[in-house]
């Protein structure tokens, strides 16, 4: 797996650039802007690029709009936003869209090691991955009304769905077996009345929607 | 109290020296005659009365006019003929003879007077006053001397043609006299200004009367016989005239009235306008002194040039404490109430300065919420400025640091307590992390880069009670704008999970032409109070410092609904 990564923080690229090198991952790559990130992209053709949300000149989204560039360029490349901190809204900008091959998570996610380069492997593989923290918060935010019906185990594995696991991933996560897990995301999936489209993006796409409903 | 002063005693005389004489005069009218009351008679007696009344009245009201007491007296002189006519004797038959053309000694110089302010003040006003001494007194007596007539006390010559030659000349005379008077005011009024023609209305009835009389006299020697149409018509007119002169003398007074309706209408912003109206003088100039430029200005700034004090445009300084504040140019007819002016001056006085502090307060209202809202955006800029520094700085390093431990944890190798220690340090950073976002969360909604919608999603998906947005406002909108509603929102929602009890919220932004509505409503207990808590408080000024307005309703049992408006261009 070949990555490039893009961090106006000295430290923060090196820290990301250290881990993933040896979790044996090929980075590429490390730049400080958007122009360098363009360049590496080009260069060395990663399955993931790892963007900084906010870089110069104004650190408000040039990690956003970069990443609507490369998916623009390349739209079998993989692209995952980091940021200090994540927000809902952005993630609806982000993610409601077009999920696929997108992930957007908090920059601390990268110290959990083996989960985020889980993730990378899950976005290079057409997948997506939405931080768990806003899931959450959309989660509670329609815990009155709309999720009534569901059990709070579906609940966990609605959780793991809108993040962008697959089954299988849901499966080792939670420790039960992929045959329940199934059983629970079609149950979910027709207590709220959400058609299961197959493809793990697809069905982030109809969760998001439900939730931001 | 109602002590009798002497000057009221004066008065109280006078007044009951008219109603005794015009009952007396109308005694035998009414009373004492054979055959049927002779109407015109009963008129013609009324005359006196009714120029006394309104004589004393105007002479008691208007104290500087010598119009009253001229009034007064020729009400009296109506009433020499049919008091003396009521005596027996010579002597009195004399006197009423001689009396008898009296009263036009008395209204000739009152309507001259009511012409000119008051007083006779042209020489050939007086030169045409003591004319009508030759006809009324000089001939009058001359042609006494010739009248054969028992009771004619000065009768030394009776000759009967004599007298009828003279009473020709008299009459002819006295017809060309009175003609040149009715002309020279006729004239007069015809060259007069525009406001001073109104002035001059009651002198033009008094001439128009004394023309009618004229007529009356020039039938009378034409045909010999008296026409009963036209002394109906003269002697009405000689009744009701009075009441015109007391009108006119008056007129200032109402003008005075008016004085109320122009303190009413000075805060308008047309005060040469409200002034002319009142003042009845439609090229009334208020010129304004501009003393950095030591000129008079209109109210439009054009340069005015102060006319000299002439016959017809006078001009009055306006000063406030002490300060020039500008001219008054108003016509010459205005100087007839001396005291309307000076009011109309100072009241101009009053409401320049009044024009003048409200400039000032309006300029620095303007320049306070200048300041305010300068104040907000520095506010506003200095927080961004921490949460940016906050977000460069501290956190980077602290995320940084978290993975150089992850990386120390990669290494440590199987020490247990090592990696224990690792894993507590990091879990520490992670908590540290957690609290630093939320610091510069509450700084600055560093969302609102991604757009006010966003915003308010995230803000939407971390309220405890499910709310529901929608933002239309397309376009940009301005950041202060945007972070505003955004607190607003912000504040409101925290609002509702505090205090509502709501199930439900809606979050909803529109945008016109003008302006971006926020509005917040829930469908909890309502009641809230309407002083605004210290959180919308502080909302409120934020709003307003953009000149915007907030409010807060919630009836009791529907919810509660917090709404912003705030100034855009679109």
């Amino acid at each position: 797996m070949r990555v490039v990564i893009a961090d106006d923080n000295v430290l923060v690229r090196a820290g990301i650039a250290a881990l993933l090198r040896e979790a044996g991952l090929d980075v590429a790559g490390e730049s400080g802007d958007v122009d360098d990130l363009l360049e590496d992209v080009e260069a060395h053709q990663p399955d993931v690029a790892i963007v900084d949300i906010r870089m110069p000149p104004t650190h408000s989204d040039e990690g956003l709009r970069a990443a609507q560039e490369i998916r623009a360029r390349h739209p079998q490349m993989g692209i995952v936003i980091l940021s200090q901190h994540v927000e809902a809204g952005v993630a609806m900008r982000a993610l409601a869209e077009s999920p696929e091959r997108l992930g957007y998570l908090l920059k601390d996610r990268v110290g959990d090691l083996d989960e985020f380069v889980a993730t990378l492997y899950r976005v290079a593989a057409g997948g997506s991955a939405l931080d768990a923290v806003v899931v959450s918060r959309l989660l509670a935010a329609r815990t009155d009304d709309g999720l009534e019906p569901l059990a709070p185990r579906e609940r966990e594995v609605l959780q793991l769905v809108a993040e962008g696991l697959s089954n299988r991933a849901v499966a080792e996560r939670l420790g039960i077996t992929l045959g329940s897990t199934e059983k629970y995301v079609s149950s979910i999936f027709a207590k709220l009345g959400l058609p299961d489209t197959g493809g793990e993006y697809r069905r982030v796409v109809a969760v998001l929607r439900f939730l931001h409903a | 109290m109602n002590r009798v002063t002497p000057r009221n005693g004066v008065w109280v005389a006078l007044w009951v020296a008219a109603v005794v004489a015009e009952l007396l005069a109308l005694r035998p009218v009414l009373f004492d005659h054979e055959g049927p009351i002779v109407g015109i008679d009963v008129v013609f007696t009324l005359a006196g009365g009714s120029f006394a009344a309104f004589g004393l009245i105007a002479w008691r009201r208007r104290p500087d006019s010598r119009s009253g007491a001229l009034m007064t007296a020729t009400g009296f002189a109506f009433f020499a003929s049919p008091l003396l006519s009521q005596l027996d004797g010579a002597l009195a038959s004399t006197v009423m003879i001689l009396l008898v053309d009296a009263w036009i000694f008395f209204f000739v110089p009152l309507i001259l007077t009511l012409l000119s302010r008051g007083r006779l003040r042209r020489t050939f006003d007086r030169w045409l006053v003591a004319a009508y001494a030759l006809p009324l007194v000089v001939l009058q007596v001359t042609w006494l001397l010739f009248l054969d007539q028992d009771d004619n006390l000065l009768g030394a010559f009776p000759d009967a043609d004599i007298a009828h030659v003279i009473d020709r000349i008299q009459r002819g005379l006295l017809v060309g006299i009175l003609a040149t008077t009715v002309g020279v005011i006729a004239v007069r009024w015809w060259q007069a200004s525009a406001p001073r023609r109104r002035a001059l209305l009651p002198s033009l009835a008094g001439a128009l009367v004394l023309g009618l009389f004229t007529v009356l006299l020039v039938n009378d020697l034409i045909s010999g016989t008296r026409s009963q149409v036209l002394l109906w018509i003269t002697v009405c007119s000689l009744v009701t005239v009075p009441a015109a002169f007391l009108a006119g003398l008056l007129r200032s007074r109402l003008a005075r009235g008016g004085l109320a309706e122009l303190f009413r209408g000075l805060g308008g912003s047309d005060l040469q306008g409200a002034l002319a109206k009142t003042m009845g003088d439609p090229g009334l100039v208020v010129a304004r002194w501009q003393p950095d430029r030591g000129t008079y200005t209109d109210a439009d700034g054009r340069s005015v040039a102060l006319p000299a004090n002439g016959d017809d445009r006078r001009v009055a300084l306006v000063d406030a404490d002490g300060r020039r504040m500008a001219a008054l140019v108003y016509d010459a007819s205005l100087d007839d109430d001396p005291e309307l002016v000076e009011a109309i001056t100072m009241a101009t006085g009053v409401a320049l300065e009044n024009e003048h502090l409200q400039a000032e307060a309006q300029a620095r209202l303007v320049e306070l919420r200048a300041s305010r809202e300068r104040i907000v955006a520095a506010g506003d800029a200095e927080r961004r400025r921490l949460e940016r520094n906050l977000h460069d700085g501290a956190q980077q390093r602290l995320v940084a640091i978290s993975l150089q431990l992850r990386l120390l944890q990669n290494r440590i190798g199987d020490d247990p307590s090592a990696a224990a220690l690792v894993t507590t340090a990091s879990d520490e950073l992670a908590r540290s992390l957690s609290e630093l976002r939320e610091l510069a969360r509450g700084l600055h909604p560093a969302v609102l880069e991604h757009g006010l919608g966003p915003a308010l999603d995230s803000l939407a998906s971390r309220a405890p009670v499910p709310t529901t947005v929608s933002c239309d406002v397309g376009g940009t909108v301005p950041e202060a704008v945007e972070l505003a509603a955004f607190f607003v929102a912000s504040e409101a929602l925290a609002n509702v999970a505090k205090y509502a009890g709501a199930s439900h919220a809606a979050v909803s932004v529109t945008r016109d032409a003008t302006s971006v509505r926020i509005e917040i409503a829930d469908d909890g207990i309502g009641g809230a109070d309407d002083s605004l808590g210290s959180g919308l408080r502080g909302l409120a000024d934020r709003v307003e410092a953009l000149d915007g307005r907030l409010f807060v309703t919630s009836p009791p049992g529907a919810g509660t609904t917090v709404t912003a408006e705030l100034p855009c261009g679109s």
